[in-house]
């Protein structure tokens, strides 16, 4: 008893030893901004004169306004086709690179590199990549006979053409990936390969659990970040053609800096925190059955 | 118990096979049509820097540039203070990896192997610091800066990442996670230290993942362009997205694109070299062998 | 300086502290007392010399920094000042306005360089009233050669707000080589041409238009982007803003996107796309020209209406362009959009007459002169200093320059840009509402009631 108790302590003196730069941070540089950002939520604030209170006013008006609907659809079908098929293509890449091949580290650099270019660069050459009249995308499409689409300038492709850009940027998910396999002994491997297991089989029973929780963070961090989407947005469609790209956090900024509206725009971020929160509980909860940790302490 | 080891594993010396196998020419032949696609944004990039400012208004654009500007890659020190700010994006760039390496790993660690009370509480707040955007906290954290008097300096973008990282923390949480707890029992036998373990267990056998901190920290330290524009104001801090946000900024003049794609060219050189270091952790990662 | 060194040096210490407490794996510390102590240690950094320091916020580019040029020879003119340029790319110059005032950082001098315009920083109470410190310093616009009609536009209910330092017109570029080409004759430069009609414009437009499924021969006669799209029904004598607009500051008391007159001017716009079928669509304009660029700098259009911006690139087209009137279009007072950029006085100025200084410094005929050159040709609205800009182009007679600028400014209005409130947000909204209409899967009858409603509910925020 007095021995669980005294591991008990131990363990949390020595989680917050560890944890504390990150605590004192948090306490000297975020916690000042995300309270003012949740007391701003509350009141009328146009940035120039001084917020004044209106209590849930802000929560009320977004869910009788057009543009946040829209915003909301936009964002999630964006997020639920996005996450889930870059998810994907990292693995692939990285099961693919995590083989001893040819060229390894040639091919590995490749896939990793449109994650290295900045954003106004990329932007640019995506604006010639789906340029429907010379634009390479249609180019290839016309191989098999496909007229394309005008892509960016279309309502209904534009979205589409968003989501697909990400997909070259599964170079980020497939590092992590990588990353995560060096985890897998090789001699377990070996161990079901000399037992007759097959390639599917080993991976589904020894790879996939060990690389589990890179799956999950993966699968969060895809989740937060896509819901935050906005740089594609601004910098290429300015939430346009006709709203089809007219994001959640586009919303967000041009209700802050272009309508002066502050304490609306923190309503719309802590809306969004919440729903966001509700759904990494979710996958956290149900992740609990598969992901697999080897360690942790939990004794 | 088993005898716990952790050892260098060389994957090519381990898999030995000779014989072709179809799996890896179908791999093989993925990669090289999916590495095609990755790298025509490089080819577009390569090509377009070499252009002349006429050729660049030419319609259709040219594939190829039909005399090679080289002196492009000179005139980029002319129209920006180039050399300035790749240094600036330099020494922040490296500071902030420095930084999120050492409190990322501390942080995620304490995370990752102690169920201390609170736990739960903490990794809850810490994931909600990614979940605001940062539209919305930009106006007070600017109050907060200016308060502290860090206008116009590196502070405001090197110094909080000395206080981890909310994404890489995860990240290193996940990974340390997956260490066997028999490993560092068998530590604490031995009478080590728990910063001990920390620096001499946990970190050497979490290579990859670190390296992927590293080129992630560099690549977002690196590429950032709002909070230097919110924070710098002389010219001579400007760092080199902010440069080369200039060349596109005017609305009455034709864009220079030809050369924001030098500048982004030279610009990827550091994160390539990262790369390329980094990516040895992937081959020669450290693998657990002999549990159970 | 010394107290944010201090404010680091705790939060490393605090930092190091705990490492060090970790690695002896002795007691602790309490983590609450150091982070108490990071979060205190600030101070105001005071200096009381006489000088002052103002900031001139602008834009980070080449045609707007330029004024950094300048500084050296205003502060040895007056050592007491001290100029400090804060500058940001265009996309986040409204962003960083905005958070630098609500920091308490708030520039002396700016302009509406950002998506908004002076109507929006005038009703949301951000400029300084200028009228007083004009009469105490004796200003005359006058003596800077700034024309009357300009100095009104800044003006709101008597009090002057801000003052013209650059100005853009409407005009019309044409691609020389394409007349030649089909054997036109070059369009008028003179406003007075009576035969210059909109109508004339279009049958000139129908002989240059090439419509071939080889892209790279397709070319357009007209591309008509006069002003921005809401301002559009004025040149043909619609009016979508009621009258007050113009004297109250920017608010509107009614609109009239619905009213026949409007839509029917749309309409011809519309017809040069789908019935005349002499310009291009929006889709393929945006793909010749890329992402912020003009079809025209591609050699695909014959004559391009649009800001005289467009002649800043013009050295390096690769074909011969000349410069023309607006033709006529119905509207006996309008034809030409005016863009004059104000000197404006942000209210959280500390030091406003030392600001007002500088502006003065600014607009005067020789430093206006020195602009021109140091920005690349940036119009000035020193009528005096005007005459070295119309000479600035290669292979553009002057003469015509300079008929087409002064023949803009007599039948030139405002930009609707510049003078209604709420504006990037109409703007936003015109450009998403439009849309359908400009790749013809919507017509006007439908979307203008859509755009009458919402342009109804934005003014009213």
């Amino acid at each position: 008893m007095s021995v669980n108790l005294r591991e008990s302590r131990r363990q949390t003196f020595y989680m917050y030893m560890f944890i504390s730069p990150w605590i004192i941070g948090f306490l000297a540089f975020a916690l000042y901004p995300i309270l003012s950002s949740l007391y701003f939520s509350f009141t009328d604030y146009d940035i120039i004169h001084p917020p004044r209170f209106i209590g849930l006013a802000n929560y009320t008006e977004m869910f009788h306004n057009d543009l946040f609907w829209k915003s909301v659809t936009v964002t999630l079908r964006y997020t639920f086709i996005s996450v889930p098929v870059q998810l994907l293509l990292a693995l692939g890449f990285a099961l693919l690179l995590h083989q001893t091949i040819p060229l390894r580290g040639f091919f590995r650099t490749a896939m990793y590199f449109p994650s290295m270019v900045s954003g106004v660069a990329m932007s640019l050459l995506w604006y010639w990549i789906f340029n429907p009249q010379i634009g390479l995308f249609n180019y290839i499409l016309s191989w098999f006979g496909i007229q394309g689409p005008a892509w960016l300038m279309n309502p209904d492709t534009a979205l589409y053409a968003l989501i697909i850009m990400t997909f070259w940027t599964a170079g980020s998910g497939m590092i992590l990936f990588l990353a995560g396999l060096q985890s897998v002994p090789a001699s377990l491997i070996e161990a079901a390969n000399l037992d007759g297991a097959g390639r599917f089989r080993i991976f589904l029973n020894i790879t996939l659990p060990i690389i589990s929780p890179v799956l999950l963070f993966q699968l969060i961090m895809g989740l937060i970040d896509s819901f935050q989407v906005f740089t594609q947005a601004f910098v290429m469609t300015q939430g346009g053609p006709n709203y089809s790209t007219w994001f959640y956090v586009y919303n967000l900024y041009t209700s802050a800096f272009k309508e002066y509206r502050a304490g609306y725009s923190s309503a719309l971020a802590w809306v969004l925190l919440v729903v966001v929160m509700l759904f990494t509980a979710i996958i956290m909860k149900l992740s609990k059955r598969y992901v697999h940790y080897e360690g942790g302490g939990h004794k | 118990m088993s005898i716990l080891k952790a050892t260098s594993s060389r994957p090519s010396v381990s898999r030995p096979r000779p014989k072709v196998e179809p799996v890896k020419v179908f791999s093989f032949i993925t990669l090289v049509v999916t590495t095609f696609l990755m790298l025509l944004p490089l080819f577009f990039m390569v090509s377009t820097s070499l252009k002349s400012k006429r050729e660049m208004l030419k319609f259709p654009p040219t594939f190829l540039p039909e005399s090679w500007q080289w002196s492009n890659y000179k005139d980029i020190f002319d129209t920006l203070q180039f050399g300035t700010m790749y240094m600036n994006s330099l020494i922040i760039a490296g500071l902030s990896v420095f930084g999120t390496l050492l409190s990322s790993a501390l942080v995620a660690y304490g995370f990752a192997r102690y169920r201390g009370k609170g736990n739960q509480f903490w990794f809850i707040l810490l994931l909600s610091t990614m979940m605001l955007p940062y539209p919305a906290i930009m106006i007070p954290q600017f109050v907060l800066f200016s308060k502290m008097n860090w206008i116009d300096t590196f502070l405001p973008l090197v110094v909080p990442a000395f206080f981890g990282s909310a994404y890489n923390i995860f990240l290193l949480r996940q990974f340390f996670t997956t260490l066997p707890d028999e490993l560092f029992d068998a530590g604490r036998i031995d009478g080590c230290g728990e910063l001990r373990m920390w620096r001499t267990i946990a970190l050497p056998l979490s290579g990859p993942a670190l390296a992927t901190v590293a080129i992630f920290a560099f690549i977002y330290s690196w590429n950032d362009l709002l909070t230097p524009v919110l924070y710098l104001s002389s010219s001579e801090k400007f760092t080199l997205p902010v440069g080369m946000a200039s060349l596109t900024s005017s609305r009455f003049r034709i864009p220079p694109w030809h050369l924001l794609m030098v500048a982004s060219v030279l610009a990827m050189v550091p994160i390539v070299t990262l790369f390329a270091v980094a990516q040895k952790q992937f081959v020669e990662g450290i693998v657990l062998t002999g549990i159970k | 300086m010394n107290k944010n060194r201090k404010t680091l040096v705790t939060l490393i210490a605090a930092t190091t502290l705990i490492v060090t407490t970790l690695s002896g794996c002795s007691g602790g510390k309490s983590v609450g007392n150091i982070a108490g102590e990071a979060n205190g240690g600030t101070a105001n950094s005071g200096s009381n010399s006489e000088q002052v320091t103002i900031t001139h916020y602008t834009i980070d580019s080449e045609d707007r920094t330029f004024i950094e040029k300048l500084i050296p020879e205003f502060e040895k003119e007056h050592p007491n000042i001290k100029v400090k340029v804060e500058k940001a790319p265009y996309e986040q110059f409204d962003s960083k306005l905005q958070t630098l005032i609500a920091g308490g950082k708030s520039p002396d001098v700016t302009s509406h360089y950002g998506y908004g315009g002076f109507a929006e920083y005038y009703n949301k109470d951000m400029l300084f009233d200028m009228t007083d410190l004009i009469k105490e310093e004796g200003f005359k616009s006058s003596d800077y050669n700034i024309p009357d009609d300009l100095m009104k536009i800044y003006t709101v209910k008597d009090r002057t707000y801000g003052i013209p330092v650059n100005m853009y017109v409407t005009l019309m570029l044409y691609n020389k080589d394409m007349f030649d080409a089909a054997q036109l004759s070059y369009p008028p430069s003179d406003y007075e041409d009576k035969n210059w009609t909109f109508a004339a414009m279009v049958e000139e437009a129908k002989k240059m238009t090439v419509v071939s499924d080889n892209i790279a021969k397709t070319q357009y006669g007209v591309d008509f982007t006069w002003a921005e799209r809401d301002m559009r029904p004025l040149y043909f004598g619609a009016e979508p803003y009621s009258e007050d607009t113009w004297t109250n500051g920017g608010v509107p008391s009614e609109t009239h996107f619905d009213s026949p007159e409007v839509i029917a001017a749309y309409q011809k716009l519309f017809d040069l796309i789908f019935k005349d079928k002499v310009s291009p669509n929006s889709e393929w304009s945006k793909s010749v020209a890329g992402q912020n660029g003009d079809p025209f700098v591609a050699g695909k259009i014959g004559m391009s209406i649009g800001g005289s911006w467009n002649l800043a690139g013009a050295n390096d087209f690769p074909f011969k362009i000349g410069v023309a009137a607006v033709p006529w279009g119905g509207n006996d007072q309008v034809r030409s959009t005016l863009y004059v950029d104000p000197l404006l006085i942000l209210k959280d100025s500390k030091h406003p007459k030392e600001a007002f200084e500088w502006i003065k410094y600014l607009l005067t005929t020789d430093v206006q002169e020195k602009s021109i050159e140091l920005s690349g040709g940036n119009p000035p609205v020193n009528t005096e200093a005007a005459e070295v800009y119309y000479k600035h182009f290669e292979g553009i007679d002057p003469a015509d320059v300079k008929k087409v600028y002064e023949g803009a400014i007599k039948y030139g209005y405002e930009s609707y840009n510049h003078l209604i409130t709420n504006y990037s947000q109409i703007n936003d909204m015109f450009i998403n509402e439009m849309q359908p209409v400009e790749t013809g899967h919507k017509t006007l009858e439908e979307v203008m009631p859509v755009i009458q409603k919402k342009v109804t509910e934005i003014i009213k925020r």
